[in-house]
């Protein structure tokens, strides 16, 4: 058997926890703090590794599905820029989800669009109803998702009530 | 990280960001020059050594010895060492402590207005004095500023539940002895007359106006596109809201910007305050903004029957009540709103924008800090939703 991934970071840990951590003197604060947070990554990274490719693909799945509801919807737009977002969704709809840097340059692409139809063109006086509730609900999944993802880092006063990151995923991929 | 055509793009929409405090914007403009000078090594105690060596000669001081250096833990945004110094104006030495800047940090901010701010509230709250300024970094190589050394904690040793930059803590029984003064310090705050002291870094946004607001908007959103890695449409989102309802601010205070738990220090058995700490984000505006900062979720703590209490010490009625009767100011639930979600806006900047940014050039002593408060990112997501959407809006989606 080939040393797996999970072996690794779980070698890694144990050797910090066990052989490194207790060997530093405690007047080497930084040394100390750096290595209990290296722990702490890898024991998230653990958590997160075998997900990482679905997770940002269904990250740029839901960008997608905002972009095309803006597109489609009765908010205030050039016609240029409405044109490019529903070619964009369309173009971005086949990136190769087996490849981690195409999915991240489509999310960053797609989402520059994104944010100019939401800072429209400072003629409006108020945000259109339509382009808030878009937005809002888009940013109610999104929010939940990355909260999920990074449950692990213990910092989310909420995160008794989140799912496991398979279970979000699960859910993810049910809805599209 | 992926190259992207959009990456570069200017993408920071329609609005004019030019009305903010001129050092604010002097603070900024320098990060974006220093960044390429990057990476930034932590610095060692001889490096340390050598630094403070310069300042004590520069201020005429001979025979200067410094030792016992000592890295001291949290700051995730300055680097930060306690020393001892021995010279000829002190032959018994003093115990001091240098807090200076990386090239990046999760907030880029001015040690001159650190340090002046830090002065004005000697005798007004319990603050470190500030022995030595350095606003540019001309003497240190970086800028800095030096304190004495003040004896406390910042979370009971006999209490857990504490994770990075104290965020997590819980007081339990010390609560009874810390929420007064958290409460009454903070009043104070806000009713400190600086018209007379030499705040020459600081500029007064107009009374009777929504500049208070508008400042810190155009500060945070200068940050978020200097350092966007990747779009976040909520966060384009909440720069608008914020912009179209901004409050009037009737009468600027100092706001201290930062108040919460993990920046202030206690005695143990006491719970005396003896420090009223980190003055980086001070500026003046509207109080509502350092009550809506205390109230955020990820300062807070549950109680051991869930109910959550403010930075761990008191429930949230209960700090707006004792602070409305012990400071004399009336919230308004209107601005207080708005200052929860301009407050969750600017540490998701924070946290998303720049502590990304600085991570991936390796421009900060503590880069994997940057990266694990990044992680907490969608936390602030979470609240600008349900602040701007209305109650229980997250949950329904």
């Amino acid at each position: 058997m080939l040393p797996s991934i999970d072996l690794r970071i779980q070698n890694l840990v144990k050797a910090l926890v066990e052989v490194v951590l207790p060997a530093l003197p405690p007047t080497e604060r930084l040394a100390r703090d750096q290595a209990a947070l290296v722990v702490g990554h890898l024991r998230m990274i653990a958590e997160q590794w075998k997900f990482a490719l679905r997770f940002e693909s269904q990250s740029l799945d839901h960008l997608l599905d905002l972009a095309g509801n803006l597109a489609a919807a009765d908010v205030p737009m050039g016609a240029e820029l409405r044109r490019r977002l529903a070619a964009s969704v369309a173009k971005f709809r086949s990136t190769d989800r087996a490849d981690g840097n195409a999915i991240e340059t489509a999310i960053i692409d797609i989402g520059a669009d994104i944010d100019q139809v939401i800072q429209g063109d400072g003629t409006e006086s108020r945000i259109p109803a339509e382009l808030m509730r878009l937005v809002l609900q888009y940013g109610a999944i999104q929010a939940r998702r990355e909260r999920t993802w990074f449950q692990g880092n213990m910092l989310d006063p909420g995160r008794a009530g989140l799912p496991s990151i398979a279970e979000m995923l699960a859910e993810g991929a049910a809805k599209t | 990280m992926i190259e992207s055509p959009a990456r570069t793009a200017r993408r920071g929409g329609p609005w004019d960001r030019s009305d903010m405090e001129p050092r604010v914007r002097e603070i900024l403009d320098r990060k974006l020059i220093l960044r390429e000078r990057g990476p930034y090594v932590a610095k060692t105690n001889e490096q340390v050594s050598g630094m403070l060596q310069r300042v004590f000669a520069s201020q005429g001081f001979v025979n200067v010895r410094i030792f016992d250096i000592e890295r001291m833990a949290g700051g995730a945004s300055k680097e930060q060492f306690a020393f001892t110094v021995r010279h000829g104006g002190c032959p018994d030495g003093e115990r001091l402590v240098l807090r200076m800047d990386p090239i990046e940090s999760i907030a880029q901010t001015c040690r001159g207005r650190e340090g002046q701010m830090q002065t004005a509230m000697q005798g007004v709250v319990p603050v470190a004095p500030v022995t030595y300024i350095d606003a540019d970094g001309e003497v240190l190589g970086q800028p800095g500023l030096i304190t004495r050394f003040v004896n406390g904690v910042t979370k009971p040793t006999d209490v857990d539940a504490a994770g990075v930059s104290g965020i997590g803590s819980r007081f339990d029984a010390w609560a009874g002895k810390l929420a007064p003064q958290f409460v009454e310090y903070l009043s104070r705050i806000h009713h400190f007359d600086w018209q007379s002291k030499p705040l020459t870094y600081f500029k007064v946004p107009a009374p009777g106006t929504t500049q208070a607001a508008i400042w810190q908007v155009n500060w945070w959103s200068r940050v978020w596109w200097d350092d966007i890695v990747e779009p976040v449409p909520i966060i384009t989102l909440c720069e608008r809201w914020l912009r179209e309802n901004a409050p009037v601010c009737e009468a600027p205070v100092v706001v201290h910007g930062d108040f919460r738990i993990g920046n202030f220090m206690f005695e143990e058995p006491s719970g005396r305050y003896t420090a009223v700490l980190d003055w980086e984000l001070c500026h003046f505006g509207d109080f509502h903004e350092d009550i809506a900062w205390a109230m955020q979720k990820l300062w807070g703590a549950r109680s051991e029957d869930g109910e959550f209490l403010v930075c761990g010490l008191l429930p949230r009625d209960e700090f707006t009540a004792q602070y409305q009767a012990r400071s004399g100011n009336r919230i308004d639930p209107v601005k207080l709103r708005y200052y929860e979600v301009l407050n969750a806006y600017k540490c998701a900047v924070m946290d998303l924008g720049a502590a990304m940014q600085a991570g991936i050039r390796g421009n900060n002593h503590q880069d994997l800090v940057l990266t694990w408060l990044g992680s907490a990112g969608a936390v602030f997501l979470d609240q600008i939703v349900e602040l701007i959407g209305g109650a229980g809006y997250a949950a329904q989606h």
